[in-house]
């Protein structure tokens, strides 16, 4: 085997296009983002997720060498580049408008990162037709980004941002600006492009059907902190902190206080009531330690049996509709909502208005091990 | 609220006192203008034939040629000093000015001697550029001179250094409203396609402010022109430029001749912004964005 003859150390870690090293950033007294950590491994699609001020896009433009962060480091593809200027830097960048050159050709536009690189004009013709043909945008060559249209625009961006072929493309809200109805069509082909291409793909968004329908890793940014990463399963099923749960669609959260310990249970006395969480690995939380838990609307049962520990008894306030889903909004005794999932089409057994007994296992419980929200 | 219709009669009232007050300044005297440069014979009335003799006397003076050609001369070096100067003002107060309260401040600074007249403002400069003035006091004070340097006043440097100071920002603000037009998304996309910062100036900033360029120059060659009061003050009597003709024609009660330099003046400014128009659709400004 070859890999036999490499060196160990270039085994040990599999080569990274992308690390950052706890960059930190300020803006006066504001902290936009607060030692943000992470490892891009080749051609990994990451997905950057938050709400609008969390420093995710400081973070991307920080990569981009646009903002030069405070402290940490930035390494791209092995070089330290923290202090590097944006056009010594192996990436491309797509930006939430476009930020198309107005006073350019749709061909003009696209040839432009090879202009720079200085490569000869015949070459760069003859690459910018192919590239125009492969993102079905001939037919534009000689307009101008002004006379385009919104899906148009997106093309053209994504094709002059591709033709350098980077290490990283950077790609900030890249379908926000489009009609919904595109969305998802230009959604899945840029997945598919990004898996032809094996060019990384860090993604900034704060739409989280984007991240977890895209992302190899999805990395969930609040208060310019990392909250969490993992792949979208990890994320949906097992939250590390009460932010991460409560921002991610289906779950409910409760917070509350230890007030027993066993070595497989926690019980938690909460405002909604006494439940019972699996106990985690060492450092555990002690008697009297503030935590959070949270389960997601799915687990829930409306007949709880011996098997489903946890029970509150709630009154239905709304039942929604999700095509295979039918949601049911609760309120607990302590105010707060409670949601309740029921797949398949059988017949409603909740309307608005009763009150039920609610439960669900023990196991389903996800207590939150990251520092709390 | 409601909205006129560009074509209802209503529209065309509300353009009456406006149209009527531009017939009136305008249209009507530029009309007369034209008509008493064509006066023949030897009588001062509008009894007189019309004819193109005053054309044919005004080129067929050499000196009168040479004086036209020295304009557009000193127009043109004006219009390159003030743009380029002009362009780097924009330029600092847009791009390198971080606060805005700074920028407004400096902006105000440039734009406050304009609510002074142009005539006043020319003379301001006279206690600047005398022999006994303020740059050569400094210039003295410093070491660099010995005695007072005269060439200062009354010469074609003074009126050179009096029209720069004073038409600067007109080049100057077209420019910094076009600057501060462009995103700065635009240069940061440049700037990841690998461009240098000063490739990002040549082939993205410059080509989009590129209209407020060419409506300063024409700004400029307007007003450099016409531009008779600052000739006269700082040059004295020493120096004219074809607009001091039409004055001097005027105060020898010569109006045909007068008439004839002003229209050819006219069509001279016509030409130049028939040629900056022809660079840059005005009328589309900031639509493509």
């Amino acid at each position: 085997m070859d890999s036999l003859a490499a060196p160990l150390e270039v085994m040990a870690r599999p080569q990274l296009d992308l690390e950052l090293r706890g960059i930190r950033k300020r803006y006066g007294d504001f902290t936009a983002v607060d030692g943000v950590s992470l490892q891009v491994e080749k051609g990994q699609f990451v997905c950057l997720l938050g709400p609008s001020g969390c420093g995710k896009t400081t973070t991307l433009r920080c990569v981009a060498g646009l903002e030069e962060p405070d402290d940490g480091g930035i390494l791209i593809g092995g070089n330290e580049v923290t202090k590097d200027p944006p056009w010594q830097r192996d990436i491309a960048m797509m930006f939430q408008d476009f930020a198309l050159f107005p006073h350019m050709t749709v061909a003009k536009q696209v040839g432009f990162g090879l202009e720079m690189l200085k490569k000869p004009k015949v070459g760069i013709a003859k690459r910018v037709e192919e590239v125009l043909k492969a993102f079905e945008i001939s037919a534009l060559a000689d307009r101008k980004p002004g006379s385009l249209s919104g899906g148009q625009r997106q093309r053209v961006a994504l094709a002059r941002a591709m033709i350098t072929e980077p290490r990283i493309l950077l790609l900030d809200e890249p379908v926000g600006a489009l009609d919904y109805s595109l969305r998802e069509t230009v959604m899945l082909e840029l997945k598919l492009l990004q898996q032809r291409t094996g060019i990384s793909f860090i993604w900034v968004t704060h739409d989280q059907n984007e991240a977890f329908s895209l992302g190899d890793l999805v990395v969930v940014m609040n208060h310019a902190k990392i909250e969490q990463q993992g792949t979208a399963e990890e994320i949906l099923r097992r939250p590390a902190t009460a932010f991460v749960a409560s921002f991610v669609q289906g779950n409910n959260v409760f917070r509350g206080r230890v007030t027993g310990t066993s070595p497989d249970v926690l019980q938690v006395e909460t405002s909604a009531g006494r439940f019972y969480v699996p106990r985690p690995p060492d450092p555990a939380p002690m008697l009297g330690d503030a935590v959070s838990f949270s389960v997601r609307a799915e687990q829930i049962t409306d007949a709880p049996s011996q098997r489903q520990a946890n029970r509150l008894t709630a009154r239905c306030t709304a039942v929604e509709y999700f095509g295979a889903v039918r949601r049911h909004i609760f309120e607990r005794c302590d105010g707060e909502v409670l949601k309740y999932d029921q797949f398949g089409a059988h017949a409603a057994r909740i309307v608005s208005g009763q009150t039920v007994q609610l439960g669900w296992q023990v196991e389903e419980t996800v207590l939150h091990t990251g520092a709390p929200g | 609220m409601s909205t006129i219709r560009v074509r209802s009669p209503a529209s065309y009232w509300l353009a009456v006192p406006a149209a009527a007050w531009m017939l009136g300044v305008v249209v009507v005297p530029i009309v007369l203008l034209v008509w008493v440069s064509l006066w023949g014979g030897r009588t001062f009335s509008p009894a007189s034939p019309l004819t193109f003799d005053n054309y044919a006397r005004f080129f067929a003076n050499q000196t009168y040629i040479k004086l036209a050609g020295t304009t557009v001369m000193h127009t043109v070096m004006l219009m390159a000093v003030t743009g380029v100067l002009g362009y780097c003002i924009a330029y600092c107060l847009v791009m390198k000015v971080r606060s805005p309260g700074w920028r407004l401040a400096l902006f105000l600074a440039f734009i406050i001697p304009f609510w002074t007249s142009t005539l006043i403002r020319a003379i301001a400069w006279v206690p600047f550029l005398g022999v006994n003035g303020v740059i050569n006091q400094l210039l003295m004070s410093i070491g660099a001179t010995r005695s007072p340097i005269e060439a200062f006043l009354y010469s074609k440097t003074g009126i050179t250094m009096a029209q720069v100071s004073l038409y600067t920002m007109m080049a100057a603000g077209p420019v910094v409203y076009m600057l501060s037009s462009i995103a700065p998304q635009l240069r940061e996309a440049a700037m990841t396609l690998k461009a240098t910062p000063l490739t990002v100036f040549w082939r993205i900033v410059f080509p989009l402010t590129l209209p407020g360029v060419v409506i300063g120059q024409v700004l400029v060659f307007l007003n450099v022109m016409s531009d008779f009061a600052t000739v006269a003050t700082i040059g004295g009597n020493k120096h004219a430029l074809l607009s001091n003709l039409v004055l001097l024609f005027y105060e020898s009660s010569q109006i045909r001749a007068a008439s004839v330099v002003a229209v050819l003046l006219m069509i001279c400014m016509l030409v130049g912004v028939i040629i900056a128009l022809r660079v840059v659709d005005v009328r589309r400004l900031g639509v493509e964005r």
